[in-house]
């Protein structure tokens, strides 16, 4: 593999260990002078360090596949928060900034509609190839399409309804992983592989799972907030599909360096940000409260109900992706695919729609951290670029291309920079983030758990 | 990819204008338009409008030449200029303002009340002095580690300029700015600032010629295409690489300088990552490893933002934000079809 | 910068003592020791992965070594940098050709020629003797009607050819070539041939690798058999290639 960085020297390494034992040492000094305080700045720490780590293991996702920077994961962060916000602009301080264009609907709904007919095409085609002619294939294609933006526009019309128009799909969405949950169990416990009896069975209880969790969705006007989330994530999440589709795949075939990736991804996120400012505005917005404000106290520090839902959300996000990388051929497809892409192709790997796929699950990832972080602070048009290189930097930090690298790095960048502004102040943390990345590349270029 | 149009027919001569801009020549076509657009702008906006487009086109088009040096001659992607763009700036207002702070609430800073010719060389010593300490560190990263350490260069230095409220008077901003004077004469007039804008900006393209064209642009070039090779024909590429860098960054200053000299007030907005990006782009548009283009890029972004008044129902206030997101798609359609830009020398 | 006296120094234009290298626990070179005659060719055979490569890597100071030491005319080095080798009179190719590829044929030939150091490169405009040393060279390898190309719109061959006219352009001692022949129609191995028999003419010290057991041959008057990383034999062309172990472990295999 070509070599990105010069590999550190050996008065680099005394130097470094230096350096670490000095932070240590500091560290330590800061908790035994006050305890309360540390415990304080430990569960900000944390709350920051899980919105990092979900961004460093959807970035690290997708750079360890497609081995370029790609700057729209920044865009998708903003892309989900400002989702969020379209959504729920109603509840949020009163409606004093009421959103809802139709330009943006239209917009929505077509790129919807695009991901929805291609993903059918691919999933139908391979199958029914030689039963269906191609023209007819297209219209199949065009009407599910047609009607997938139908419905996602009324869901982006109907912002006060989410739960009676999304509530429906979600149930369904729960009812479907019960079954294959339910299905995969039963496999597991009488050894049966692909036996009638577990998939009639799954299938039962995933029908009744979707209808009693839709009727119960529906039921429950609370629930819109989730609801949002979900749909953003899916939007950013097609979005980010939409553009490696309709844009990257060609794109690579003629770069011939990453930095022409890079650069046209950075013309995404120029182009993103400023048409979120155009519908937005520039100013700050808040999002609205997600599980009261009122703070639990806990050895002295004070943490929110929602912090904690943070970091589970980040937990959550890494157990559901090493599952997904280390254990079903999705994933064994992904690592073949950042090992070597051509190999890959030659041994009959769709490598487009795993890639695809790839991307969507990173955009989900940049989605969730936008909205979390949203959540926690206020969005802003801007927040995109800054979220991106964070994660970034976790990313490099963690050891870029590993899982658990991306984990421990984010959760490290989170807590050195709330650390680190105890004895500064609050608005020097970004610059600490950036000083902690050049110390890293300097002297552990590969991170703290180095990919194999 | 290049246009494939022939540059020379079979018997060696150049076929002439009319010819080659039928062939779809893209390099005669952009500089037609831009230079149409120009002549147009200028009739219909009228001359005054136009100076004060011409002297913000000069301190961009400094700005994407001393980039250029960087991102095209030497293949280093950086989004860090803003950052030395800013220390020039900021030297020059801390240096030459008069405001006398007791009359405000707000906290003050030290005033030194130089001239502007007194302030500019400090400034540009300095964007020279953090280039070369900042270069030190950065000239073992290379391609996308690259680009992302010069991201933290720019905000650090963003950083500074809005936290270090001693030295800057952070989102407060600084004040009167003094105008150049030469002799006894003070550069009041937008016309006579234009043209001392211009004339940096071909004193700064004069140099950036002389040293493309110099033995020392070759390697430059050679180190970007590969800087092994060339250290193997005993250039010491570190040097090389160090020195354009802070070259560069000097020029950048300059830049610095006049804005903020033109503008008599300045404030960390005005340093934001997001015109690093945007300047990026600009070099991008204009051509890599080409000077002439840079100046063509910079042209185009600024007549851009008049252009985008085109737009029907378009408020004023968006006219930025609406250039932006012509500017991104711009940069992709450029990878597309022409990743070295309109005029480049050189494809990333 | 450790000096050593080095054995025959008037005989061998470069050699090496004892050089090891170890990539991530793979050991590429071990305790390899070397001799190159002056005003000969010769040649380095071995299988793949043998560490012919990485031998040229470390006497042209592209990868350091782990430990020994590098003789350059008597002077024992225990570090090159590479862009000390022309004036130690050594220059090389790579094994895949690499070009100064976005930069005319021309330019890329004048690189080597110009000035080296930083501040007085600055001020130095192309110079004719330049550009005439420059012209020589490329009608040398017949590649004159080409100087105003990309380099990276040649054909293989024409790369190829360019990569040896660019080292050649340097006045120096001693010549690595990695593999020149590689992947050459015959036509152009006739020229690279000739090239190579010019520089021994003209009392250049000349190392190349080689897979082409005909050309090593016709070519070469000193050869070195590698295998993991270690020497297997050397000595003259004829005696080594007589020899039953060399038979067996390289050319009978």
């Amino acid at each position: 593999m070509r070599r990105l960085i010069a590999s550190g020297s050996r008065q680099g390494n005394i130097l470094a260990i230096a350096l670490a034992t000095l932070v240590v040492a500091y560290l330590a000094w800061k908790v035994t002078e006050s305890p309360s305080q540390s415990v304080q700045f430990a569960f900000n720490g944390l709350s920051v360090g899980a919105v990092y780590a979900l961004l460093a293991m959807g970035f690290t996702l997708v750079y360890s596949t497609v081995w370029f920077f790609d700057l729209y994961y920044g865009a998708a962060a903003a892309i989900g928060a400002y989702s969020v916000f379209y959504l729920r602009s109603k509840e949020a301080i009163g409606g004093l900034y009421q959103v809802q264009n139709p330009v943006v609907n239209v917009l929505f709904a077509a790129v919807v509609a695009g991901v929805v007919a291609w993903a059918l095409y691919e999933i139908l085609w391979p199958r029914l190839r030689g039963r269906v002619s191609q023209r007819g294939m297209y219209g199949i294609v065009a009407a599910a399409g047609a009607a997938a933006g139908v419905y996602s526009g009324l869901v982006f019309t109907y912002t006060d309804n989410i739960h009676l128009l999304f509530g429906p799909v979600a149930g369904l969405a729960i009812g479907v992983i019960v079954a294959l949950g339910v299905r995969e169990a039963l496999q597991r416990l009488t050894g049966d592989e692909g036996g009638r009896v577990a998939a009639y069975v799954s299938a039962a209880v995933g029908m009744a799972v979707a209808v009693v969790a839709a009727a119960l969705i529906a039921g429950t006007p609370e629930t819109k907030l989730y609801l949002s989330w979900a749909v953003s994530c899916l939007l950013a999440g097609c979005v980010g599909l939409g553009i490696y589709r309709g844009l990257y795949v060609t794109l690579r075939q003629r770069a011939r360096s990453p930095l022409v990736m890079l650069v046209a991804s950075m013309g995404i996120l120029l182009a993103i940000s400023a048409a979120i400012t155009i519908v937005f505005e520039s100013a700050p917005r808040p999002l609205p409260d997600a599980f009261g404000s009122r703070p639990l106290e806990i050895a002295g520090g004070n943490i929110k109900g929602f912090n904690f839902f943070t970091v589970g959300v980040s937990l959550v996000g890494f157990a559901g992706l090493l599952w997904l990388l280390q254990r079903t051929s999705f994933g064994r497809s992904v690592r073949a695919i950042g090992d070597d892409e051509d190999v890959s192709k030659v041994v009959g790997i769709n490598t487009t729609v795993v890639i695809a796929i790839v991307f969507f699950i990173g955009a989900v990832f940049a989605a969730m951290a936008g909205i979390l972080s949203g959540h926690d602070t206020a969005i802003q048009p801007r927040m995109g670029l800054l979220l991106l290189l964070k994660g970034w930097i976790a990313s490099v930090v963690g050891g870029i291309g590993n899982l658990y690298g991306a984990l421990v790095g984010g959760f490290a960048l989170g807590m050195v920079e709330q650390f680190g502004i105890w004895d500064l102040a609050g608005e020097w943390k970004d610059v600490i983030s950036f000083v902690v990345l050049i110390l890293f590349l300097s002297f552990w270029p590969k991170g703290l758990l180095p990919r194999k | 990819m290049a246009t494939n149009t022939p540059e020379t027919t079979e018997e060696g001569r150049r076929p002439g204008l009319i010819p080659r801009l039928a062939n779809g020549n893209v390099e005669l076509w952009a500089n037609l338009i831009v230079l149409v657009w120009v002549i147009a702008f200028v009739l219909w906006q009228g001359v005054g409008f136009a100076i004060t487009i011409g002297t913000v086109f000069a301190i961009w088009a400094i700005l994407a030449v001393s980039l250029n040096l960087v991102i095209g001659f030497t293949g280093l992607l950086s989004v860090a200029h803003i950052g030395f763009f800013g220390i020039g700036a900021y030297s020059v207002a801390i240096l030459t303002s008069k405001t006398d702070y007791s009359l405000l609430r707000t906290e003050g800073i030290p005033t030194y009340e130089l001239p502007f010719f007194a302030a500019l060389p400090v400034g540009i010593a300095l964007a020279g002095l953090t280039a070369l300490v900042v270069g030190v560190v950065f000239n073992r990263f290379r391609d996308d580690v690259f680009v992302l350490v010069s991201f933290g260069f720019a905000i650090i230095s963003f950083n500074l300029f809005l936290n270090a409220r001693a030295i800057t008077r952070g989102a407060f901003g600084i004040h009167d700015v003094a105008r150049p004077v030469i002799g006894t004469r003070v550069l009041d007039g937008e016309l006579e600032f234009l043209v001392m804008a211009l004339v940096c900006l071909a004193l700064v393209s004069a140099l950036a010629w002389f040293i493309v064209t110099s033995s020392f642009g070759r390697v430059l070039t050679a180190i970007r295409e590969d800087e092994q090779a060339a250290s193997v024909f005993g250039y010491q590429v570190t040097h090389y690489k160090l020195a354009i860098w802070v070259i560069s960054a000097m020029m950048a200053a300059v830049a610095g300088g006049l804005f903020s000299s033109w503008t008599s007030f300045i404030d960390p907005n005005s340093f934001i990552l997001l015109e690093s990006i945007l300047l990026v782009s600009i070099v991008i548009l204009g051509g890599l490893a080409t000077i002439w283009g840079s100046l063509l890029g910079a042209m185009t972004f600024v007549l851009l933002e008049e252009g985008m008044r085109f737009i029907p129902f378009l408020p004023d206030v968006y006219v930025g934000q609406a250039r932006q997101v012509v500017l991104g798609v711009m940069l992709v359609l450029l990878m597309l079809f022409r990743p070295q830009g309109l005029l480049g020398r050189y494809r990333l | 910068m450790t000096q050593v006296p080095a054995r025959d120094a008037e005989h061998y234009a470069l050699g090496t003592v004892g050089v090891s290298k170890n990539f991530g626990g793979v050991q590429a070179l071990h305790r390899l020791s070397i001799s190159i005659p002056k005003g000969q060719i010769t040649c380095v055979i071995g299988p793949n992965g043998s560490g012919k490569s990485t031998l040229i890597n470390i006497l042209s100071g592209v990868l350091p070594m782990d430990s020994g030491m590098v003789i350059v005319d008597g002077v024992g080095l225990r570090t090159v940098h590479p862009y000390e080798t022309p004036d130690l009179g050594i220059t090389r190719t790579f094994q895949d050709v690499r070009l100064f590829n976005q930069i005319s044929v021309m330019d890329n030939i004048m690189v080597v020629l110009t000035e080296r150091k930083l501040w007085p490169s600055l001020f130095q405009r192309s110079k004719s003797e330049h550009r005439q040393r420059a012209e020589q060279v490329l009608r040398d390898v017949g590649m004159w009607d080409k100087r105003d190309a990309m380099a990276e719109d040649l054909s293989y061959g024409q790369r190829k050819l360019l990569e040896m006219a660019r080292a050649m352009a340097l006045d120096v001692n001693i010549y690595l070539f990695d593999e020149p022949f590689a992947g050459l129609f015959p036509q152009m191995l006739v020229r690279v041939k000739d090239i190579l028999k010019q520089l021994r003419a003209r009392e250049k010290s000349i190392l190349f690798i080689s897979h082409n057991m005909e050309i090593v041959r016709e070519l070469s008057d000193h050869l070195i058999v590698m295998d993991s990383g270690e020497l297997l034999v050397e000595g003259d062309v004829d005696e080594v290639l007589a020899k039953q172990e060399v038979i067996e472990a390289y050319l009978g295999a």
